[in-house]
C-alpha cells in the first residue's frame, strides 16, 4: 500500500497514540479500566496497523516471526516464573504477599507482573496469527 | 439479515461488536466494552478479512433451504426475549446475584491489595490462577495456527 499517499501519512500519525495508549491500559490497569489483555490487543492491532500500510517486510525487520514466538513463550514463563516465586519465598502457588516485606506493596508488584506477562503473550499471539496468515513462503523465514 | 456475501458479512459483525460494546459502557462495564470493542471490532476483524484474502468472497454451491435458518433464529429470539424478563433492572444498585464473595471482593480490594480496579484485581489477584489457565489458551491457540499455517520446509 506504499502509494496511497493518504492512509500513510494519517497512520504515522496515530501509530504512535495507538501504542502509547496500549500502554496506558497496560500499566494504569489497576486504577483504571483495562488490564494485560486489552493493552496486548490494542498493541498488536497498532502493529498491524504498521504492517498493513507499509508492508511486512518492513513489520519483519522490526518484529520478525521467531521473535514474537519467542516474546509468546516469554510472556507465559514469566506468569508461571511468579506463580512459583510465591512458593520459593514462602508462600502457596501465585501468592504475591512474599513478593516484598509490605504485603499490599507485594500484591501490585505480583499483580504487574502478571499483567506484563499477559500483555507479552497477548500481543505477540496476535502478531503471529497475523504473520502467519499474510506472509508469502519467501517471507516466512 | 441473510447474506451470500463474506465482505458484507464480517462488515456487519463489526457494527454489532461495536454496538454491543457501546451497550456495555452505558452498562458501566467498562473493562467488557474495551474488550469487546479491541477485540470484536479490532482484532477479529483483521483476521477475517486476512482469511478471506485466501478463499472467495461469494458462497458458491449453497442450495440449503432458508426456512430450517429463519425458524432456528425465530426460536432463538423467542427463547432469549422470554429471559429478558429475568434480567436485574437497569440502574438497579443491589442485583439478585450479590453474593458473599462478591461483597468481599468489593470491600477488600482496596484495602488488601491497594488496586482501586476491582475488576483487575480479581483477574490477577484473587482469581490469578484461572487467568493463568487463559493465558495458556491463547498460548495454545497461537501455535495451533501456526502449526495448521506451516509452509513446507519450514521448521
Amino acid at each position: 500500500m506504499k502509494h496511497h499517499l493518504i492512509p500513510r501519512i494519517v497512520t504515522k500519525l496515530i501509530i504512535p497514540l495507538i501504542l502509547l495508549f496500549g500502554l496506558y491500559i497496560q500499566f494504569h490497569g489497576d486504577f483504571t479500566a483495562g488490564g494485560g489483555f486489552q493493552a496486548g490487543v490494542i498493541f498488536a492491532a497498532g502493529f498491524i496497523l504498521y504492517n498493513i500500510i507499509f508492508g511486512i517486510k518492513v513489520g519483519q525487520s522490526i518484529l520478525s516471526i521467531n521473535m514474537t514466538k519467542n516474546l509468546m513463550a516469554s510472556g507465559l514463563l514469566l506468569y508461571i516464573f511468579v506463580g512459583f516465586l510465591g512458593i520459593l519465598l514462602g508462600g502457596n502457588f501465585l501468592d504475591y504477599n512474599p513478593l516484598s516485606s509490605n504485603s499490599v506493596q507485594g500484591q501490585l508488584t505480583g499483580v504487574f507482573l502478571i499483567e506484563l506477562g499477559v500483555g507479552l503473550t497477548v500481543s505477540n499471539v496476535m502478531i503471529l496469527i497475523f504473520y502467519s496468515f499474510n506472509c508469502t513462503d519467501q517471507e516466512q523465514t | 439479515m441473510i447474506t451470500r456475501n463474506l465482505f458484507s458479512a464480517i462488515m456487519s459483525t463489526i457494527i454489532f461488536s461495536l454496538i454491543c460494546a457501546l451497550i456495555f459502557l452505558i452498562l458501566d462495564g467498562v473493562d467488557v466494552s474495551l474488550t469487546e470493542a479491541a477485540v470484536g471490532a479490532g482484532i477479529s476483524t483483521i483476521l477475517f478479512l486476512s482469511t478471506l484474502k485466501h478463499t472467495d468472497i461469494k458462497i458458491k454451491n449453497c442450495n440449503k433451504k432458508m426456512f430450517p435458518l429463519i425458524s432456528l433464529f425465530l426460536l432463538l429470539l423467542l427463547s432469549l426475549s422470554y429471559v429478558v424478563s429475568d434480567l436485574p433492572e437497569y440502574g438497579k444498585i443491589k442485583i439478585s446475584s450479590e453474593s458473599y464473595t462478591t461483597k468481599y471482593y468489593i470491600d477488600n480490594s482496596k484495602t488488601e491489595m491497594g488496586i482501586t480496579n476491582v475488576v483487575t484485581s480479581i483477574l490477577a489477584g484473587y482469581r490469578g490462577f484461572d487467568t493463568l489457565g487463559e493465558v495458556v489458551v491463547i498460548f495454545i491457540a497461537g501455535i495451533s495456527v501456526l502449526g495448521i499455517l506451516r509452509k513446507k520446509g519450514n521448521p
